[in-house]
């Protein structure tokens, strides 16, 4: 019990103090306010167009199209982050061997960082766009099931998270792994939903995305927030998508810890 | 005002290319690998209009190489104003945030065009190179309109760049007040979005804005337009919001530098 308060004690104060530093730059922050609505309008006059007379297209009708960019966006900002190219820099600036020195795994503090990093995201890029989806455009943001939402939702914050804190981990052994973080961010952008949904894509396809992590970050979460999941001609229930999803989350995390550790003892900083 | 256009103009960008070259060939593996993703990156819209037309949808009034094409001079022209502008922006925002500019002011030259000719930025030629195989592909199953389409092709597709410019140089000048602002470029990339696609699906008032306001139509959809034939001639005159968007952006930077306050300069 000691160590869970421990835990607790420690990430919220990371988070806090994290809140602060990046509170300083809210402005950086409110840019999606602007931003995340002109995208969202984009799709919305794109796909009423293309549904012209459609009223369902790979199973979704306009109005879960339009649902699943709104959820989608808003998902984004809370799950969003950037641990692979902080513990990039961490290494390749030797700044990493400070953390080796305190009595803290980084991977706890880099996640304590990013909940409150994403509690700004949450009070200046969240709420701010939800109320314009709502109020303003009209659009329909109730999930179909809170609970499970907000679960699929916390479940892709970490998986974002462990997936991202992986591909850092890289810098431990690559002097240049830019290039490589690039091509991950960039397939994952392609396959995790966030640029169209993932059932518009061949079934073939669908079939291997099943297996891939990709689809945890924003696929899942948003086909929860619908109330219905399919891919490859796959449906299963909600309860089992998020049991899925967890289960992803925890061979991720495995795979952290294990790649944490051998890193660790790879790791060699200036004067250590 | 200084002499913009001269002599040097040329010895100048010349020397900015030879620089910025010899840079990226020192991590060669690196730029050619950035490169490929940069292009990948920007032909994420292509592959959207490709899953829609084979999931038996279509934009209205459009076929899959029509809507092809637009994207193809949509990502050229991201190209060419890539290496021409791209690197404006950053190399504004440094000078200001360090508090170099002085040195920028210092110099017998235009400091906006300073900046351009010597922030030339390479990595952008695959969009280039990736583009024109997408336009050839298009045009190859489009056909060209006719000789005077081309003519009308060139002057739109130039238009086009001025307002890449424009956007570039408008960044640059509110870098000025909005220091170290990373995510400046988002801003305008959310606008240029409204230039991937016809801008006939979009409603009459966005359609105003995006060919007389921000006109960001001119980059893929009105060049596209002209060398299908499909451009009704009296919108030529959608050049003259371009070149007045342009000349706002260098008006408003100009007029940020007399605002920029050097550190103990």
């Amino acid at each position: 019990m000691n160590f869970i308060k421990h835990k607790f004690d420690v990430c919220k104060s990371v988070a806090f103090v994290t809140y602060k530093e990046w509170s300083a730059y809210r402005t950086h922050s409110m840019v999606s306010i602007f931003v995340g609505p002109v995208y969202f309008i984009v799709q919305y006059f794109i796909w009423t167009a293309v549904y012209g007379g459609n009223t369902e297209l790979n199973g979704m009708g306009l109005n879960d199209i339009i649902r699943y960019f709104g959820a989608s966006a808003l998902i984004g900002y809370i799950t969003m982050d950037f641990a692979d190219w902080n513990l990039s820099m961490l290494i390749r600036t030797g700044k990493f061997l400070t953390f080796t020195l305190r009595p803290l795994n980084h991977r706890f503090f880099a996640l304590s960082q990013k909940v409150g990093h994403r509690l700004l995201g949450f009070l200046v890029e969240f709420l701010p766009c939800l109320a314009i989806f709502s109020l303003l455009f009209g659009i329909d943001m109730t999930p179909a099931s809170l609970p499970w939402t907000l679960i699929s939702v916390a479940l892709a914050f970490l998986m974002n998270f462990y997936v991202n804190y992986c591909l850092g981990m890289l810098s431990f052994w690559f002097v240049q792994s830019g290039g490589v973080r690039a091509v991950f961010q960039l397939l994952s952008g392609i396959f995790s939903g966030s640029v169209i949904p993932l059932v518009f894509f061949p079934k073939w396809l669908q079939q291997i995305q099943f297996f891939l992590p990709f689809q945890y970050t924003s696929y899942v979460p948003s086909m929860v927030f619908l109330g219905k999941y399919s891919l490859g001609s796959i449906e299963i229930s909600l309860a089992q998508a998020v049991g899925m999803q967890a289960l992803a989350v925890i061979v991720v995390f495995v795979v952290s810890e294990i790649l944490y550790r051998v890193s660790i003892k790879h790791f060699t900083g200036v004067g250590a | 005002m200084r002499r913009i256009f001269n002599i040097r103009t040329f010895d100048i960008y010349k020397s900015g290319v030879k620089t910025s070259l010899a840079g990226v060939m020192t991590y060669r593996f690196d730029f050619i690998l950035s490169m490929i993703i940069t292009l990948l990156s920007n032909i994420l819209f292509p592959l959207v209009t490709i899953l829609i037309y084979t999931s038996g949808a279509s934009f209205p009034g459009w076929d899959f190489y029509e809507v092809l094409l637009i994207q193809a001079i949509f990502t050229i022209s991201n190209g060419v104003s890539g290496i021409m502008f791209g690197g404006l922006l950053w190399s504004t925002m440094g000078h200001v945030r360090e508090g170099s500019f002085e040195i920028v002011l210092l110099k017998p030259v235009n400091p906006l065009f300073f900046l351009v000719l010597s922030t030339f930025s390479p990595d952008s030629i695959s969009l280039i190179l990736g583009g024109a195989v997408m336009m050839w592909f298009a045009l190859s199953h489009t056909g060209i309109a006719s000789a005077f389409a081309i003519v009308q092709f060139v002057l739109l597709f130039f238009a086009g760049l001025s307002v890449m410019a424009g956007m570039s140089v408008i960044m640059a000048a509110a870098s000025f007040k909005w220091v170290g602002n990373s995510r400046l470029p988002e801003i305008f990339d959310s606008i240029k979005n409204f230039g991937k696609y016809p801008i006939s699906v979009f409603p009459k008032l966005a359609q105003s804005f995006v060919t007389f306001i921000i006109p960001v139509g001119m980059i893929g959809f009105f060049p596209a337009s002209a060398i299908l034939g499909r451009l009704d001639p009296k919108l030529t005159i959608a050049v003259i919001p371009c070149a007045l968007f342009m000349m706002f952006s260098i008006w408003l930077y100009n007029y940020m530098i007399r605002l920029y306050e050097s550190v103990g300069g």
